[in-house]
C-alpha cells in the first residue's frame, strides 16, 4: 500500500519535472527565434532591446519607463521586450539580465539597482557580445557601451544657486535629505552646500534624513516648527519631501517659507504642479534619460558610434517655464 | 456581554488583562534602605507598565519643556503615528490568537491607493471612501482568515504573501504613480469631496469643532483613540473577546471546551485587515497625496508597538491599552529625539537601545526580581521574603482580572 503510493508519487514528481522542462525549453528557444535570429544585422532589420529596471515602483522609474516606451517607438526598426522589474533586488536583476542574454537581444539596457552586484551580470552580456546601455546608475567595470545619467551633484548647485539668489541678504535654510546611504543624496547635499558656500550669510540652520518620503517631510518639518527655529526656505532632495514640508508650513501658517525640490516629475500630483500651485518655488528636472537611451540604441543599430558617457543637464522649472517642461514630458495619452 | 465568568478555557494562565502583576508588596520587615526600598516598590509598581513610557515624557520635558509639552506638538506626535497605531490594534488582535499579519502595510497602501482614486478620479464623498476602504481591507484580511484557518497556512507565509499581492495590486492600480488628493475642479478650487476629505487627515484641518473645544479635534488622534477604545472593549468585555485570548493561550483547550476557534482566527484577521482599510484613507489625507509605496515596513512598527505594549508573539497576551502605550512610546521618543536635533544616524541607536530598556522595565518581574536581588544583599533571607501577599494585576487592562498566577522565569 505504502509502497504503491510512494511509486506512484515518484512518478509524478518525475513527470512534472519533465513538464517544466519541456515548458521552461519551449520558452526559452520561442524567445530565442523571437530576439536573436543570429547573424550579423543590417540597418533593416529589427533590433530587439531587453531593458532591466531596478524598480518599478518608484515614480520616476515608472515615468522612465514610459518614456522610453514612447521615444522606442520613435524608431520603427527598434523593439522594446517587456520592461523587466528588479523591485530592488540585486540577484533578481542579475537573474533578468542573464536571462536577456539567453534570449539573444539585441541591445541590452540596464538601470542597476546597486553598482556592484550588478556588475557581473553586464559583463557577461558584454562578453557575449550584446551592446549594454548603462541608465542612470552606474556599475563597476567599462565593459558597457554608453552611460546615461543625470548630474547630482549640478541639480544640487543649481538649487543653491537658486538660494543664493533668493536670498541676497543672507537667511536661515532648512535641509530635508534622501536616505542618508544613497549616492545621489550625498551628491545633491555637496552641489548644494558648494554653491551657497557664495553667500556666508546663509546658513543651514537645520537638516534631517527624511528617506525620500513625504510623510516624514511633513513630520519633520513640524518638528522644526515646534523647536521654533526660524526658517525662510527648505531644500528637499526630492519633490515628495518639499512638498510634505509645506503642508506643514502651511498648516502653522507659515506661508512665506519658501520651498525647492528635485524631480520636477510630470504627473498630476508631481513637483512641477506643485511649482504651478505655488506649493514650490522651484524644481529641478532630474532627466531620465529615456529619450537619450532610445537614441543611443537606435545609433548602435543603425552600426554607429556612440559616446561611452553622456552626462544629461537639468531644466530649473519655475512658474514661468512649468507649463511647458510638463507638456513636454507628459506621458498620458502618448503610451498605452 | 459583561464578564460574569471565568474563562471557558485556561488559556495560557493569562486573564483577559494578559498582564502578570508586578511583585507584590515586602513583609513589614527590614530596616533602612531595605525598607525604603520595600515602601517605594509598590508605589513604582502600579506605574511600571508605563515606564518606558514615563521616562520618554520625562526626557521631552526636561530637555524641551513646553516646546515638548503642548497641544500641538503632542498631536503632530501622535498624528504621524495614528495610521501604524490603527494598524497595531489590529495586529495585536491576531497576534492574541497566537498570528502574525505581515499584510497591514501593504493592505493600508492599497486602501490608501483606492481611497485617493476615488476621491481624485471618481469624486466621491468622504463618508462613502471611508467604509468602501474598511470593507476592500476587511475582504483582503477574510482572505488571510481563511487561509489561516481553513488552509492550514501558517500565518506568517500567508500575511507575508497577502503582502506582495497586495502590494502588487496597488502598484498596478496606481500605475506606480503617486496619486494626489488635492482635486481642483474646474474653477481652480478645490472640489467639496477634496475638500472634505482633507478632514481626515491634512494637516490644519480638524473635525468637530465647537464640540470637542472650539477648535475640535485632528481626527487622525480621534480615530486612534476611538479604535482603541472600541477594541479594548470588544477584548475585555465581550465573549468573543474572552474567545481570542482562549485560542491563543491553547488552541486544543479553546476547542473542547466548544469554542468555535475557525471562526475566531477568521474574524481576528478580518477585523485586522478592516482596520488597515480604515487607516489607508487617514494616510492619503495625511500626506495629502497616496504613494504606491504607502505603508511599507509599516507592519514592523504595528508589530513592534505591540510587542512594547506587552503582547506575546506566542499568543494569549497582550492588551490593547499595552499596545497603545508601546505606539506612544514610538511616536514620543522619535519626536523628543528629533525635536533635540539629534543625529539621524545616532537616533537609530537610541530609539533601539530606549526600546529594549523600555521593555525590559515594563517587565512585570522585573520588581521581584530587584527586591530578591535586596533580599540577596542582606544575606540570610529567604528568597521568597516572608509574608508575601500574592501577586496583584495593578497595571494596564481591565481592574476586573483575576489575580494571576506567579509570574514564570
Amino acid at each position: 500500500m505504502s509502497s504503491s503510493t510512494r511509486t506512484l508519487r515518484r512518478a509524478l514528481t518525475a513527470a512534472t519535472a519533465v513538464l517544466a522542462a519541456t515548458a521552461l525549453a519551449a520558452g526559452c528557444a520561442s524567445k530565442t527565434e523571437e530576439g536573436g535570429g543570429g547573424g550579423e544585422k543590417g540597418a533593416g532589420d529589427e533590433f530587439v532591446i531587453g531593458y532591466s529596471q531596478a524598480n518599478n515602483a518608484e515614480p520616476y522609474r515608472a515615468q522612465l519607463n514610459k518614456q522610453l516606451e514612447h521615444y522606442v517607438k520613435d524608431y520603427p526598426n527598434l523593439k522594446l521586450l517587456p520592461i523587466a522589474d528588479a523591485q530592488q533586488d540585486n540577484a533578481q536583476q542579475v537573474s533578468q539580465i542573464q536571462q536577456f542574454v539567453q534570449q539573444k537581444v539585441d541591445i541590452l539596457i540596464v538601470s542597476p539597482n546597486e553598482p556592484a552586484p550588478v556588475t557581473p551580470a553586464v559583463e557577461q552580456a558584454c562578453a557575449a557580445g550584446i551592446p549594454v546601455i548603462i541608465l542612470d546608475r552606474t556599475v563597476d567595470t567599462d565593459c558597457y557601451t554608453s552611460f546615461i545619467g543625470g548630474d547630482n551633484f549640478e541639480i544640487g548647485k543649481k538649487a543653491g544657486e537658486a538660494v543664493v539668489k533668493e536670498l541676497p541678504d543672507g537667511g536661515n535654510v532648512a535641509e530635508l535629505r534622501g536616505l542618508l546611504s544613497t549616492e545621489p543624496q550625498k551628491q545633491r547635499h555637496d552641489g548644494f552646500m558648494e554653491a551657497i558656500g557664495e553667500n556666508p550669510g546663509i546658513k543651514v540652520v537645520e537638516e534631517r534624513e527624511g528617506k525620500w518620503l513625504q510623510p516624514e517631510g511633513t513630520k519633520i518639518m513640524q518638528q522644526w516648527l515646534a523647536r521654533g527655529t526660524d526658517i525662510d526656505l527648505v531644500y528637499a532632495h526630492n519633490d515628495p519631501m518639499a512638498i510634505g514640508a509645506q503642508q506643514a508650513a502651511k498648516a502653522a501658517g507659515k506661508d512665506e517659507i519658501k520651498f525647492i525640490g528635485i524631480d520636477g516629475l510630470a504627473i498630476p500630483d508631481g513637483g512641477i504642479r506643485a511649482v504651478q500651485q505655488e506649493r514650490m518655488a522651484y524644481t529641478y528636472l532630474y532627466p531620465t534619460g529615456a529619450e537619450e537611451a532610445a537614441k543611443t540604441a537606435a545609433d548602435i543599430a543603425a552600426g554607429e558610434k556612440v559616446e561611452k558617457k553622456q552626462t544629461l543637464g537639468t531644466v530649473e522649472i519655475t512658474e514661468a517655464n512649468a507649463e511647458d517642461v510638463y507638456a513636454k514630458y507628459d506621458m498620458s495619452g502618448k503610451v498605452d | 456581554m459583561t464578564k460574569t465568568q471565568p474563562d471557558p478555557a485556561p488559556a495560557g494562565g493569562e486573564g483577559p488583562d494578559g498582564t502578570h502583576g508586578p511583585g507584590g508588596p515586602g513583609g513589614p520587615d527590614g530596616t533602612g534602605a531595605v525598607s525604603r526600598a520595600r515602601r517605594i516598590l509598590p508605589v513604582l509598581g502600579s506605574l511600571q507598565a508605563y515606564i518606558g513610557l514615563i521616562l520618554i515624557v520625562a526626557i521631552g520635558v526636561i530637555t524641551k519643556g513646553d516646546v515638548f509639552l503642548n497641544q500641538t506638538n503632542l498631536t503632530n506626535a501622535v498624528g504621524a503615528f495614528a495610521t501604524r497605531g490603527i494598524l497595531a490594534v489590529g495586529v495585536t488582535l491576531v497576534i492574541l490568537a497566537a498570528g502574525i499579519d505581515l499584510s497591514v502595510g501593504s493592505l493600508m497602501g492599497f486602501a490608501s491607493m483606492s481611497a485617493a482614486i476615488m476621491v481624485a478620479h471618481h469624486d466621491m464623498p468622504v463618508w462613502l471612501i471611508v467604509p468602501a476602504c474598511m470593507l476592500i481591507g476587511a475582504g483582503f484580511g477574510l482572505a488571510n482568515g481563511i487561509g489561516t484557518a481553513w488552509l492550514k497556512i501558517q500565518s506568517f507565509v500567508m500575511t507575508l504573501a497577502m503582502m506582495s499581492i497586495a502590494r502588487g495590486l496597488d502598484r498596478k492600480m496606481s500605475d506606480n504613480e503617486s496619486v494626489g488628493t488635492l482635486v481642483a475642479g474646474p474653477d481652480g478650487e478645490l472640489t467639496e469631496n477634496s475638500e472634505s476629505f482633507q478632514k481626515l487627515g491634512t494637516p490644519d484641518n480638524n473635525v468637530l469643532e465647537g464640540i470637542l473645544g472650539p477648535d475640535g479635534i485632528y481626527f487622525p488622534v480621534l480615530a486612534f483613540l476611538m479604535v482603541c477604545v472600541v477594541f479594548h472593549l470588544l477584548l475585555s468585555r465581550t465573549t468573543f473577546g474572552r474567545h481570542i485570548y482562549a485560542v491563543g493561550g491553547n488552541p486544543t483547550a479553546a476547542r473542547l471546551s466548544g469554542i468555535n476557534v475557525t471562526f475566531v482566527i477568521i474574524a481576528v484577521f478580518t477585523l485586522s485587515g478592516m482596520l488597515a482599510g480604515f487607516a489607508g484613507p487617514i494616510d492619503a489625507a495625511y500626506s495629502v497625496s497616496a504613494d504606491p509605496q504607502a505603508g511599507y515596513t509599516y507592519e514592523l512598527d504595528a508589530i513592534a508597538a505591540a510587542v512594547i505594549g506587552g503582547a506575546s508573539l506566542a499568543g494569549g497576551k497582550g492588551t490593547i491599552i499595552g499596545t497603545f502605550v508601546g505606539a506612544l512610546i514610538l511616536t514620543l521618543l522619535d519626536n523628543v529625539l528629533g525635536l533635540n536635533a539629534v543625529d539621524d544616524n545616532w537616533q537609530l541607536v537610541i530609539k533601539g537601545s530606549i526600546v529594549v530598556l523600555a521593555v525590559v522595565l515594563q517587565r512585570p518581574d522585573l520588581l521581584q526580581s530587584i527586591k530578591n536581588g535586596i533580599d540577596r544583599l542582606r544575606g540570610g533571607r529567604s528568597r521568597t521574603g516572608p509574608g508575601r501577599t500574592p501577586d496583584k494585576a495593578q497595571v494596564p487592562g481591565p481592574a476586573s482580572a483575576p489575580a494571576s498566577k506567579e509570574t514564570p522565569r
